[in-house]
């Protein structure tokens, strides 16, 4: 508790290794390997190592920034959420959302660079005209310019908004000012206001508009119940590992906010599962050539095994085990079933992305293990350094009380 | 739970009530002869049931072509009138399953006449595809069951006939909800009748409730149990309603937000009606005490809430619809905002979108003649969105020779004040024979004045 900082140098060494050697084997690629690479193994058969290796890499960063950016983004959300509703069960770790808003400016940049980077992967970046003139609302408004302009705000506004919320908190600790809270809930509804719009026009500009000429109303809601589901899943981690003995959080999260944030989870899993078939069903049911290519691809061939597995993890995994009431008070479970939903977080996201940048058939390999240990390295490294361990309770938060004598009965 | 923040958190029933005052204040209606007002609501009420039952009895005997409908627009005020009754169905069980889940305490106050409500909307909603199919008297051929007609089964792949399960498994689940969770009062009314004809019919009912510890721990959790099992249902129903238009290949109807947005929209306006009723409630049956502004200002929140995602799902189906470059969407769209039917698209925004943004001052929430105003508002709105999507979408079709209008007949207008008639005249009966607010719920969630009793001072003179 008197440390600092809430890792020693030391601790965070094999963190740090692990994220240059992944970078290092991702720059590599990048820069050196071939883009196609084939071995002959004599009597006309090869095999194919690899194809299309720099839009591979580039697809990989697009997975790993978006899954961080979107925690980040999660965290802000978690916080907004619960200053409006009235909340005060979660205050005795809030400490944890606020560290994740906290990491949003440099998810944000961190998105940016890589869409930035090979910007040319969007099929209207160069000279595309959709064709006849009921395009020209599309072709205004993928305008390049025009697009990246949007990017950037909506880094920038979401990093701001979590920055003054996050602020405010960390004020009230000083001078105990329940004004702060007031100020907080309306400026957290301006962040919800704000993040509705300018969430789901993100998601369509860099995700949906990866396939030019799809398009599905739900969208937004979609990548919101995804992005809600794995921000939980990452408060779970890290409560847990904070309330071991000798860590700031012990003996303030205690299993009544596990309980619940369990009953979270269950619910944004379904949540989940229920926009994802809405959206498969009616686009299945009416078969409309213009709307059906997102998942021919992803349900025909090799992809279809993947969105099975992505079904698997988000839903059916979580939806059982998390059933019974004493699996949301387990430690053990909860933690596995967290870790179970990340992965599967990236599964969707993956199968979201990848097919669109079209890479063909499903692929894992040394690439995407390498990007997922930058995530899971960096992802570690950067919230470990924004979580407050000097204050790692709000300690004069109004609710304060309220929380920490919680029953999730 | 622990003690509430008692600066932070005001208290949910006001005025100082002891335990006794609360079950003597919510039974007291049941205790008295109905005054004058209620006569007057109650007799406006019947006369336009009995208004609708004649319109009923009049296209059933002639035939469905006394609608207004034609060729293209083939639906028209009976399933606007249908999704506008289920959506306000929907405020019933989302108050008292997932705001129970949520353990909003508040929710005590309204979550029984919420239910009540629940009931009667389904049932007027259920009356329009009875109509619709011509000859009522063959309702049950919905029914999938062996039978000697071919056999013919229904069609399981029409998302109408899953409406028939899905709408009817919510009208079981929600009096089921509801019956549980009255049985307890029902116990206390009994407890207070003078023996005759009334305490029989309360002891039945009360299915022996005797209110010892075993039976409120059985009842506690079958109550949570329900519960859980009536969330999924608030979600089922109108994401299937929404399926009604989803699944065809008509613009302006198959778009994939359709299931989240309809249900949005449905707790908006459940929500709203709700919030219309009980403001009438709290002054004409004294309740101001219970439901507080405390309550009308959560109540206005949510409201808002919900109105902003109604407003976002606008804007995201407009913004689609250009961004798709399909000239069908887009015609679709501008045809509904600059076409025939544009003043009913703009009273649908106004009423849904611009007038809950009032509630974004603490003052308005606080005033409550302008909060009722505002509900009538979005009630009004909430059945021009139905309208909208169903008559803006098909009244201009592909081929613009067959491109038409649409008129209600007076038949169709005397069936949807019927259905209003039916509405209150059941609900007007239920404000007298149950109580409102479910007495037993209150107590446990309100913090309330502890009268200290011979025994408890006798016991704190030994500690």
């Amino acid at each position: 508790m008197n440390d600092t900082s809430l890792s020693t140098k030391e601790q965070r060494k094999p963190l740090v290794y692990l994220v240059a050697a992944s970078a290092l084997v991702l720059l590599c690629g990048a820069a050196f390997a071939p883009d196609h690479l084939e071995i002959n193994l004599g009597e006309n058969s090869t095999w194919v190592l690899w194809d299309q290796l720099r839009l591979r890499i580039w697809s990989n960063l697009f997975v790993v920034a978006f899954f961080l950016l979107t925690i980040a983004l999660g965290g802000t959300l978690f916080i907004a959420l619960t200053y409006i509703s009235g909340a005060g069960w979660h205050v005795a770790f809030r400490r944890i959302p606020e560290s994740l808003a906290k990491a949003l400016p440099v998810a944000g940049i961190f998105m940016l660079l890589v869409l930035g980077l090979r910007f040319q992967e969007y099929g209207w970046h160069h000279d595309w005209h959709g064709g006849p003139g009921t395009f020209w609302f599309k072709e205004l408004w993928l305008t390049p310019w025009f697009w990246m302009i949007r990017s950037v705000a909506y880094v920038v506004v979401w990093s701001l908004l979590g920055k003054m919320l996050v602020s405010r908190s960390l004020k009230q600790d000083e001078s105990g000012d329940t004004k702060l809270s007031d100020s907080n809930v309306g400026l957290s509804a301006l962040f919800l206001a704000v993040y509705a719009v300018t969430f789901s026009l993100a998601c369509v500009d860099w995700i949906m508009a990866l396939d030019p000429l799809w398009f599905s109303t739900i969208w937004g809601v979609y990548n919101f119940s995804g992005m809600i589901q794995a921000t939980l899943a990452v408060i779970i981690i890290l409560g847990l590992l904070l309330r071991v003995q000798g860590r700031p959080l012990h003996g303030v999260f205690t299993d009544e906010h596990l309980h619940d944030l369990g009953r979270l989870m269950i619910g944004f899993s379904c949540f989940w599962m229920y926009i994802w078939f809405s959206q498969y069903m009616l686009i299945w049911y009416t078969n409309i050539p213009e709307e059906t290519s997102y998942f021919i691809i992803r349900t025909h061939g090799s992809w279809g095994p993947v969105v099975v597995v992505s079904i698997i993890l988000n839903w059916v995994i979580p939806f059982f085990v998390l059933l019974p009431q004493p699996a949301k008070r387990s430690s053990g479970i909860m933690m596995k079933v967290a870790i179970v939903v990340l992965i599967g977080r990236w599964v969707d996201l993956y199968v979201m992305i990848f097919p669109s940048t079209l890479i063909s058939k499903p692929v894992f390999g040394i690439w995407e293990i390498a990007s997922i240990c930058c995530l899971v390295g960096a992802g570690t490294l950067l919230i470990l350094r924004c979580f407050d361990a000097k204050n790692p309770v709000p300690a004069k938060d109004p609710y304060l009380k309220e929380s920490l004598h919680y029953h999730a009965n | 739970m622990s003690e509430p923040n008692a600066p932070l958190r005001p208290p949910l029933v006001t005025g100082d009530k002891t335990l006794s005052d609360v079950t003597q204040d919510i039974c007291e209606p049941l205790e008295c002869r109905p005054n004058a007002l209620w006569w007057v609501a109650f007799l406006t009420s019947l006369s336009f049931l009995l208004l609708g039952v004649v319109a009923v009895w009049y296209q059933v005997a002639t035939g469905i072509g006394t609608w207004g409908l034609n060729k293209t627009v083939g639906w028209g005020f009976d399933i606007t009138n249908f999704v506008f009754w289920v959506g306000i169905g929907h405020a019933g069980t989302l108050i008292s399953a997932v705001l129970f889940l949520f353990r909003q305490k508040w929710r005590t106050a309204v979550n029984r006449s919420a239910e009540a409500m629940t009931l009667i909307a389904v049932m007027c909603a259920g009356i329009f595809p009875l109509i619709h199919m011509g000859r009522p008297w063959l309702a049950f051929w919905m029914m999938p069951y062996p039978n000697t007609r071919g056999p013919l089964w229904v069609n399981f792949k029409s998302p109408l006939l899953w409406d028939v399960f899905a709408i009817s498994t919510y009208l079981m689940i929600s009096a089921v909800f509801w019956y549980v969770g009255l049985v307890p009062d029902l116990a206390t009314v009994r407890d207070r009748t003078e023996p005759g004809w009334r305490k029989r019919i309360y002891s039945i009912l009360c299915l022996g409730w005797d209110g010892s510890a075993r039976t409120w721990h059985r009842y506690e959790t079958v109550y949570l149990l329900l519960a859980g099992l009536a969330t999924p249902l608030v979600f089922s129903v109108h994401t299937i309603v929404s399926m009604d238009f989803a699944t065809s290949v008509i613009p302006g109807w198959h778009t994939t937000i359709f299931p989240p947005y309809f249900v949005a929209g449905a707790i908006f306006s459940g929500l709203a009606m709700v919030l219309t009723l009980m403001l009438v409630a709290r002054k004409v049956m004294t309740l101001e005490n219970y439901i507080t502004k405390v309550h009308v200002d959560k109540m206005c929140k949510l409201i808002l809430a919900m109105g902003c995602i109604v407003g976002l799902a606008y804007s995201t189906e407009f913004f689609t619809a250009l961004y798709s470059g399909n000239a069908y969407e887009q015609f679709v769209f501008m045809n509904r905002a600059l076409g025939p039917f544009n003043w009913a698209y703009w009273t649908m925004v106004s009423c849904n979108v611009i007038a809950p943004q009032f509630f974004w001052f603490r003052s308005v929430r606080s005033c409550l003649p302008v909060v009722f105003v505002l509900t009538l508002f979005i009630n009004v709105g909430m059945w021009f969105e139905r309208f909208v999507i169903i008559v803006t979408s098909l009244h201009r079709d592909f081929l613009p020779s067959s491109w038409a209008s649409y008129v209600p007949s007076w038949i169709e207008l005397a069936t949807f004040a019927g259905s209003f008639g039916l509405f209150f005249t059941l609900f007007l009966i239920f404000c007298r024979v149950l109580p409102v607010i479910a007495i037993a719920e209150i107590k446990g969630a309100a913090h309330l004045k502890k009268v200290p009793s011979k025994q408890a001072s006798v016991q704190e003179k030994v500690v």
